[in-house]
């Protein structure tokens, strides 16, 4: 693809941006390719499980509520980028809970917008092109 | 009964077609007048809200938890001031009822007063209350206007409007369906001794605060008629039929700018009123195309038997708390922002419940799509060019403290401790934290009262009101810490107590990319304690938060924070009031450790955090963060991460053979999809 061509990065969340030319996930941070932009991102990323506790310590000692959240209702799931360790999201869930499909950007449709010259991508952000 | 169905509601919320009278009349507004036009419904509009605090008597009134609305003679919301965009999204099923249901009789003429608190007939919860009038010019009905506010006492089966252990409607007091309660710009006699007999708690609150909704509706209607005998009817017919479809036009402007896609959020709570367990209390599906979003609630948690259940209708008033506040900011506050919006709302769910159903603490319930619309349009927005309004969701606890009995003014009453609800902490922005205290998210313009003039009306005693430290969600940048009060009655030998809440198991709002989101809240009490003594001998040491919580002054007794209606004695117990944390956004290792040491310099930051979570490496003597030590101890962090984390496949693999504990799930449904197990059954 010649560079004239380009579409561009487009910024997703934080630390993980969408390139449009490769259709893949990168790191926002270490710029890393993480994973195909076609699947829920999640599954290219590190999960590691958290005792709530140890996030939110308890703070009064012996009773039953400690604002300490309860590691018997909820765990935390930390989804990390596989090659420089950033968080890229986290969600709070009860243990065994299905894991939230939370972003699922329609490709096609962003890409025929950009095509069409509806769309700009300028610093990462899209920008509407006023006629 | 011909209350109206789910259908009929969500089509109620549609703007009627624009008549051919409409677009004629509105040929004839100039794009100048139009200006200054719309800029005229906005001062009558905030001239009605400042009406409305000052008539109010009940704490939520006085706090302008209240809006104050004008609308086409069709029913469609035009414009309003608030106070809280909660209630926007209501009178238009009303009016649009009384129109179909209440022409011939009991007849709608000039000077009516028409009334509701009802869910089942397009309510919020029964302390929302709305009076609404018809404005008529020459004989001709050319728009209505409304003034809806909450007040903390319905006659229910526990004072605060909002009882926790009712199971049905026939518990919850007072729900009148949508009826005419004066005319001739008077309030019937009878309707109010019906009020006073509903309020006998607080019959104060109940009565002054239905007068105020009235003067405040008849006052934004006599500004009306006086635009129209300046201006003609045709001119106001034709301003808000222009304001309702540039109101739409700016609305579907803006979706334009996200990319088109499906986001996802679910959230959860610890309890339905009195009922521990474990509750999805949203599955929040958002698809957006093109300038459209359907909002689906599919597999959120069945109906249950408490009051934490909500008509549709309540819950997207509660998305339009987010939305207005911050998508639709710059936009008038119309039924036509919400034009390009649709809802699914499963069956027999606590967002679409049973007409039986108990429904006051339907705003506990809705915690959850509050959460979760936040999450899930900031998630839309970020790529776009709005991408820095992109925030966290708001802490949206609502924990609210009721107190009931005699005043020191020997007024019986029943009221919320309002400075506890209106200081929660800011979900975080992207670009910078949470506002500490920053407000209700109910109500984003209410105001926190001063603790001198709650002391004055209510007996009790309020030694201290802090922020809470550590309650705003870690992140790179962290939600607004909440607030934290000691309580004690005063004056009076006893009151009631009881409180509003829920989540001292976990929490509901999910954080944004990377953060955390606030810690839970439990129920603190310190019994067996000598308040006066204690308050005496203040000069040994420091009361505040801490000093409480580590038992400095008696033994700390915790419970789930969501508590029935109980006698408190004077000078005996403190109760711990909480305000809860907003949401933190994007990983805590990235937050500038300039911003730790600040936190930790005005104590709203402890040093464990600084530590465990920010990886900030604090020397406490000079009071300096050692910045190549905190680098070396993140990147040390991050490789801890890339050793503990699992690829996804093998993470789920294990993940999904777990399942919450047994003895929780008895208000989750089935596991995981949370359908229905059983029909519930109320007598």
């Amino acid at each position: 693809m010649s560079t004239q061509n380009k579409i561009g990065v487009l910024n997703i969340a934080e630390n993980l941006q969408l390139d449009l030319d490769t259709d893949t996930w990168v790191c926002g941070r270490c710029s890393c390719v993480i994973g195909s932009a076609h699947e829920n991102v999640k599954h290219s990323l590190l999960v590691g499980e958290r005792d709530p506790t140890e996030v939110h310590p308890p703070l009064i000692m012996g009773q039953p509520y400690s604002f300490a959240p309860n590691p018997e209702w909820v765990r935390i799931l930390e989804f990390y980028c596989p090659s420089c360790g950033v968080q890229i999201e986290t969600e709070y869930l009860p243990p065994g809970h299905p894991i939230t499909y939370t972003t699922e950007i329609d490709l096609a449709a962003l890409k025929n917008r950009l095509n069409q010259g509806e769309m700009v991508i300028e610093n990462g952000h899209l920008k509407v092109v006023t006629t | 009964m011909s209350y109206p169905t789910v259908e009929e509601k969500l089509a109620s919320l549609k703007i009627t077609p624009a008549t051919p009278h409409e677009l004629r009349c509105m040929e004839k507004v100039s794009r100048g007048s139009y200006e200054i036009a719309v800029q005229r419904t906005a001062d009558i509009l905030d001239e009605g809200y400042e009406i409305f605090m000052r008539s109010s008597r009940s704490s939520m009134g006085v706090a302008g938890d209240s809006i104050v609305a004008m609308f086409s003679a069709h029913g469609d919301l035009v414009n309003a001031s608030a106070g809280t965009y909660l209630h926007a999204i209501i009178p238009p099923i009303v009016i649009k009822y009384i129109l179909k249901k209440y022409r011939e009789n009991p007849g709608i003429n000039d000077g009516d007063i028409f009334y509701t608190n009802d869910a089942l007939y397009g309510g919020i919860h029964n302390p929302d209350q709305v009076a609404i009038m018809p404005v008529f010019h020459a004989g001709e009905l050319v728009a209505w206007t409304a003034a809806l506010s909450h007040t903390t006492e319905t006659g229910a089966c526990e004072p605060g409007g909002m009882p926790l252990s009712a199971t049905s409607r026939f518990e919850e007091g007072m729900n009148l369906p949508p009826m005419k309660i004066g005319q001739n710009f008077r309030i019937n006699n009878d309707i109010i001794e019906l009020f006073s007999a509903f309020g006998i708690r607080a019959e104060a609150n109940v009565t002054v605060d239905l007068k105020a909704r009235c003067t405040t509706a008849d006052r934004v209607r006599t500004r009306l008629v006086e635009m129209c005998e300046r201006e003609g009817a045709d001119f106001v017919t034709g301003l808000f039929r222009r304001m309702l479809i540039e109101a739409e036009t700016g609305a579907r402007k803006r979706l334009m700018t996200w990319p088109d896609g499906v986001y996802r959020c679910v959230t959860f709570s610890d309890a339905a009123g009195l009922k521990r367990g474990l509750i999805r209390n949203c599955f929040l599906t958002m698809t957006k195309r093109a300038d459209h979003l359907t909002i689906d609630f599919t597999g959120t948690s069945p109906e249950n038997l408490s009051s934490y259940n909500a008509h549709p209708q309540a819950v997207i008033g509660h998305l339009a708390n987010y939305i207005y506040e911050y998508v639709f900011h710059d936009l008038p506050i119309s039924s036509a922002t919400f034009a390009p919006l649709d809802f699914i709302f499963p069956e027999a769910s606590c967002l679409s419940p049973t007409p039986r159903a108990a429904t006051s603490n339907a705003v506990m319930i809705c915690t959850g799509a509050m959460s979760a619309i936040a999450n899930c349009i900031s998630r839309a927005r970020f790529p776009s060019e709005d991408w820095h309004q992109t925030t966290a969701s708001m802490g949206n606890g609502g924990n609210a403290p009721v107190i009931a009995g005699t005043s020191q003014w020997q007024m019986p009453f029943a009221d919320m401790i309002a400075y506890t609800i209106n200081t929660e902490g800011q979900g975080a922005r992207c670009t910078h934290d949470g506002m500490d205290a920053y407000g209700f998210p109910w109500c984003a313009f209410g105001r926190a009262p001063d603790v001198e003039s709650m002391e004055n009306e209510f007996p009790m005693l309020v030694p201290f009101s802090q922020h809470w430290p550590d309650s705003g969600g870690h992140g790179k940048f962290r939600g607004g810490c909440g607030t934290t009060q000691f309580w004690s009655v005063h004056h009076v030998p006893m009151l009631f107590f009881l409180s509003i809440a829920d989540n001292s198991s976990l929490q509901t709002p999910q954080p944004l990319f990377g953060g955390y989101a606030p810690p839970t809240v439990p129920g603190i009490t310190i019994k067996d304690t000598k308040v006066t003594e204690l308050l005496a001998r203040l000069d040994d040491g420091t009361l505040d938060f801490h000093a409480l919580i580590r038992g400095d002054f008696g033994e700390v007794q915790t419970e789930p924070n969501g508590r029935s209606a109980r006698p408190v004695e004077a000078d005996k117990t403190i109760s711990v009031l909480m305000s809860t944390g907003g949401a933190g956004y994007g990983d805590p290792l990235d937050r500038d450790p300039a911003l730790v040491q600040k936190d930790l310099l005005a104590g709203l930051c402890s040093a464990w955090s600084a530590r465990e979570i920010y990886q900030v490496v604090w020397d406490p003597v000079r009071e300096r963060v050692d910045v190549p030590a905190t680098e070396s101890a993140r990147e040390a962090t991050r490789k801890r991460r890339l050793a503990r984390g699992k690829p996804y496949v093998e993470f789920e693999k294990e993940w999904s053979k777990r399942k919450p504990p047994e003895e929780i799930m008895n208000l989750y449904g089935s596991w995981p999809d949370a359908k229905p197990l059983a029909p519930v059954f109320r007598p």
